[in-house]
């Protein structure tokens, strides 16, 4: 099966009265592109082309797909049309918007909102390097996921799940909003004939249950990768994978070396959303939001100096078995499984 | 509806059997399917279950109580089965793909589809002769067709199957017409590599399919001796609404409700993806356009 992606329209081409400036991401699903309406306004353009089971040459207008594959690549597309129908419900700051949908080259395209600024993952990265004892700071963490959970809820209110949180996928816009962005949810769909399509989790995001198939998603699917997220921001890395911590289970020990940086309870927060066994979750948003928000006075608990030694043994002990830490693994927060 | 049916299926001199059987119905749709998983391929007695499972639950999800389009069902089937087979080898990471024979026939208002892909056959008899039967996916059988060059070939190899990587090759075939009596038969090549289309057909359409399917097993198997294949067997004995019955296995969908789904295929753990067939067609697409569309201008609306 070839491995060639299908070619994204050049630049200047006119589609659904809307011109393509160029090509901004590619995934699994299609290409999307900034380009601009009728008034010069920019927006971003979904176009529906998954590169399992079309091709197109370049400089070509329409896909190609073969006659064995059509009846996948429309299933699919009714998984492209869920996404749109379920977005166009939603209006909310924290939820990119859809301004339009329409359908050409023998595929369809969804018209977004087109967003300035950088996702949480360059944040982390630039954070990252100035070395700092804190990525962030606690209270820039906890508004910014106030912001991001009641964009959550409401699309979890619409029986939507995102199923691919990460801070790639949480954009910081230039007028300081927390966007969710990539609500593939043709990626569930799509993701169910594995013989076409390859799984598509971020490793440290994705929750046990999604490496699983008989397994129960729900909201609290998103809420690990929230968790996931709320530690990338302190530890400027993502956590284990989860099948990793399955096997053996470093979170809270990772979570330890926090302590007295971020408040007890922040930490806490962390395990309880990362918890392994889906059912010891917040089973909801809202009971997260809950938590989250709780005012009152941080406690910070600081080791003793006893702990500190055993900590650092632990971890110098583990570290030797398994050799140096992999850093080319770790460089940037969030990549595709490939 | 009203027929009898006997299945059975019994292992040769092989060490596991691969063959798996079963058939299902509704009130006003009967489901016939059989599978010979094949050997030089892993796990083939799970591709036969995968197939057949697949075929069965996608029978049991459409024919409410009747299918709506019973050649698109089959083909629609079969294409399922063989990407569950797909599926699972991917899912394990495996080096080859299990594979399988199938061959399924539906009978619906008085009439038989049927369709198959591989050298599992499809018999009907009427009045005791062979009316038709299918032709394998083999290259001993484009010999005994037209194709010229294939003068010694091996019976049991087989140009395409379930599981490949490549498309598999099918044909459909019907409707046909039952009449009173008309037996449709399914068999591994365990049963047709030993015995021939007359004696099959001869067997069958003296005797009830209860007293011709074992006998039809047992010859087969004593014929081939210690070296047999496994042979399995379906049959059923189309009964025209008036018609006289010669059988106490008989079934009778015709008090049932109509939501009873019957079936000796065990459900199986398919979770789900079952493809349903192609809806999406241009009004649908233009339809789901026009419903987002709607949508975001209402939402737009909605905004303070």
């Amino acid at each position: 099966m070839s491995k060639i992606k299908p070619a994204p329209l050049p630049p200047d081409t006119v589609i659904g009265g809307y011109r393509v400036v160029h090509k901004l991401a590619a995934g699994g699903f299609g290409v999307v592109y900034l380009a601009k309406d009728a008034e010069g306004q920019q927006v971003a353009i979904k176009e529906y082309l998954p590169a399992s089971l079309a091709t197109r040459t370049a400089g070509e207008l329409l896909p190609q797909v073969q006659p064995e594959k059509l009846s996948l690549y429309r299933l699919g597309l009714k998984s492209f049309f869920e996404e749109g129908r379920s977005l166009a419900q939603i209006s909310h700051a924290s939820v990119v918007s859809v301004l339009n949908f329409f359908r050409e080259n023998e595929t369809v395209y969804m018209v977004m909102n087109h967003l300035e600024g950088a996702s949480l993952q360059d944040f982390i990265i630039t954070a990252r390097e100035l070395k700092t004892e804190k990525v962030f700071r606690e209270s820039t963490i906890r508004s910014l996921f106030d912001e991001v959970l009641r964009g959550l809820r409401i699309v979890h209110q619409h029986k939507m799940l995102h199923l691919d949180i990460k801070p790639a996928n949480i954009f910081i816009t230039d007028d300081n909003r927390a966007v969710m962005i990539d609500f593939g949810a043709a990626r569930e769909v799509l993701s169910k004939e594995s013989n076409f399509i390859r799984p598509m989790y971020t490793p440290g995001f994705a929750a046990p249950e999604m490496y699983r198939r008989d397994a129960q998603m729900g909201p609290w699917t998103d809420i690990y990768a929230i968790g996931a997220c709320i530690y990338a921001c302190m530890q400027g890395f993502p956590p284990a994978e989860a099948p990793q911590r399955q096997e053996k289970d470093r979170l809270t020990l990772a979570l330890n070396k926090l302590r007295g940086i971020y408040s007890d309870n922040l930490i806490e927060v962390v395990e309880w959303c990362m918890a392994l066994d889906p059912l010891s979750r917040p089973q909801s948003v809202f009971a997260l939001q809950k938590e989250l928000s709780r005012e009152g006075e941080r406690r910070y608990t600081k080791l003793s100096v006893s702990e500190k030694m055993r900590m650092q043994l632990d971890s110098l002990i583990t570290d030797n078995k398994k050799g140096a830490p992999k850093i080319a693994d770790t460089t940037r927060a969030g990549s595709r499984a490939k | 509806m009203k027929f009898s049916v006997f299945q059975l299926s019994r292992r040769g001199g092989r060490q596991k059997n691969e063959d798996r059987m079963g058939y299902s119905y509704t009130r006003e749709s009967a489901l016939f399917v059989l599978a010979d998983g094949m050997g030089g391929h892993p796990k083939g007695e799970v591709a036969a279950q995968i197939a057949i499972q697949t075929v069965s639950s996608m029978f049991q999800r459409q024919a409410r109580p009747a299918l709506k389009n019973v050649p698109e069902f089959l083909s629609a089937a079969l294409l399922g089965a063989h990407h569950q087979l797909l599926r699972y080898s991917n899912e394990r990471a495996m080096l080859d793909t299990p594979r399988t024979t199938l061959v399924v026939a539906v009978v619906q208002d008085g009439c038989a589809h049927w369709i198959h892909c591989g050298d599992s056959r499809l018999y009907l008899v009427r009045d005791a002769e062979l009316l038709m039967r299918t032709r394998d996916h083999s290259y001993q059988e484009l010999r005994n067709g037209v194709a010229p060059g294939l003068e010694r070939v091996n019976r049991n190899v087989l140009f395409t199957c379930l599981g490949s990587p490549t498309k598999p090759l099918f044909d459909v075939a019907g409707p046909v017409l039952l009449e009173q009596g008309d037996r449709l038969l399914l068999c591994s090549d365990g049963l047709w590599g030993t015995l021939d289309d007359d004696t099959i057909a001869d067997e069958l359409g003296n005797k009830t399919v209860s007293q011709a399917v074992p006998q039809l097993v047992e010859s087969a198997l004593r014929k081939a001796g210690d070296s047999s294949d496994n042979v399995t067997v379906v049959a059923m004995e189309w009964e025209t609404p008036n018609g006289f019955a010669p059988s106490n296995l008989r079934v009778t969908t015709d008090s049932i409700n109509e939501e009873v789904f019957a079936s000796t295929i065990q459900a199986g753990s398919l979770e789900g993806f079952v493809e349903e067939p192609d809806d999406m067609d241009d009004e649908a697409i233009e339809r789901s356009i026009a419903e987002i569309n709607d949508a975001i201008k209402r939402t737009a609306a909605r905004k303070p």
